[in-house]
């Protein structure tokens, strides 16, 4: 892209690409403050190691860390391929993704229950936004499982193709925002 | 479309084991002790990992600059949320 047309307006044909960075600019408020509210308990909560970090188990969530990553890699190679006008490439490729989201919510359901027999509660200081944050981080991935299904369904009724594809590419920016939330959160809470 | 219009492919690939191995090397650093040394090594590799998902993945290093306008938004918002809860939540965990 040349350096002016990086300052073009945004193509008609592209409004639900605006609209969805429009709500990826909201999602990252909306993010910060639940991690500042952890981050701030931590804070001003001297015992965080030994009350709620002892109980972590960190080579759980790092390969949990894993599958969320290898999930954004599959689609961008599923919009690789529709790019190209492979259906078929795409489609498996968002149907790896729903099996390594579900692996990961699997991980993250594991972990939960891990806590919870540690006697981690909802209403504890530190599980209150801990649950918080990786809850609605995990409802996020949830969603995009659903929206998966959703492409998947419609493309069975009216195919993507090399020259329309935008739902793909809008999805894409969704679920790499949520692994970048992950990114962050994986450093703040596991690993500091 | 990004690429329809430079005709480059980033390499995906090699993005995705670029932010596998900062994840492998990030939980290794976890287990570092000193933790003026670790802090400011994984805040830098989650960082780094961040703005590499951001400008390949979501390819802002190829549209639009209004689309990184517009995520730089709502960073620049959360600024004063960031500066009221640094101020408020001390105040509250004190009574």
């Amino acid at each position: 892209m040349s350096e002016s047309s990086k300052f073009m307006p945004v193509p008609q044909s592209q409004n639900t690409k605006l609209g969805m960075w429009v709500f990826l600019g909201g999602e990252v408020v909306f993010f910060t403050s639940l991690i500042l509210i952890f981050a701030l308990t931590r804070l001003v909560n001297s015992n965080y190691d030994a009350e709620f970090r002892s109980l972590l188990s960190i080579p759980v969530i790092a390969i949990n860390t894993f599958v969320l990553v290898a999930s954004s890699y599959f689609v961008v190679r599923g919009l690789e391929a529709i790019e190209l006008g492979n259906q078929e490439g795409m489609r498996n490729n968002l149907i790896v993704v729903i099996l390594l989201a579900v692996l990961f919510l699997a991980g993250q359901a594991f972990e939960w229950i891990s806590l919870f027999r540690d006697g981690l509660t909802f209403s504890s200081t530190f599980g209150m936004p801990f649950f918080t944050v990786t809850g609605i981080h995990g409802t996020h991935v949830f969603i995009g499982v659903l929206w998966v299904f959703y492409l998947l369904a419609g493309h069975r009724r009216r195919p993507y193709t090399k020259e329309s594809h935008l739902g793909i590419e809008n999805f894409g920016l969704y679920w790499h925002f949520v692994d970048i939330v992950w990114i962050v959160l994986f450093t703040l809470i596991y690993l500091i | 479309m990004a690429h329809a219009t430079t005709g480059r492919r980033p390499n995906y690939l090699g993005i995705f084991l670029l932010l596998a191995g900062f994840t492998l090397v990030e939980t290794m650093v976890s287990y570092v002790q000193q933790e003026a040394i670790k802090i400011p090594v994984l805040i830098v590799l989650s960082l780094v990992k961040a703005i590499l998902v951001l400008l390949y993945f979501m390819h802002l290093k190829f549209d639009s600059r209004i689309f990184t306008y517009l995520f730089v938004a709502g960073i620049v918002l959360s600024i004063p949320l960031i500066l009221i809860m640094m101020i408020v939540m001390p105040i509250v965990a004190s009574y």
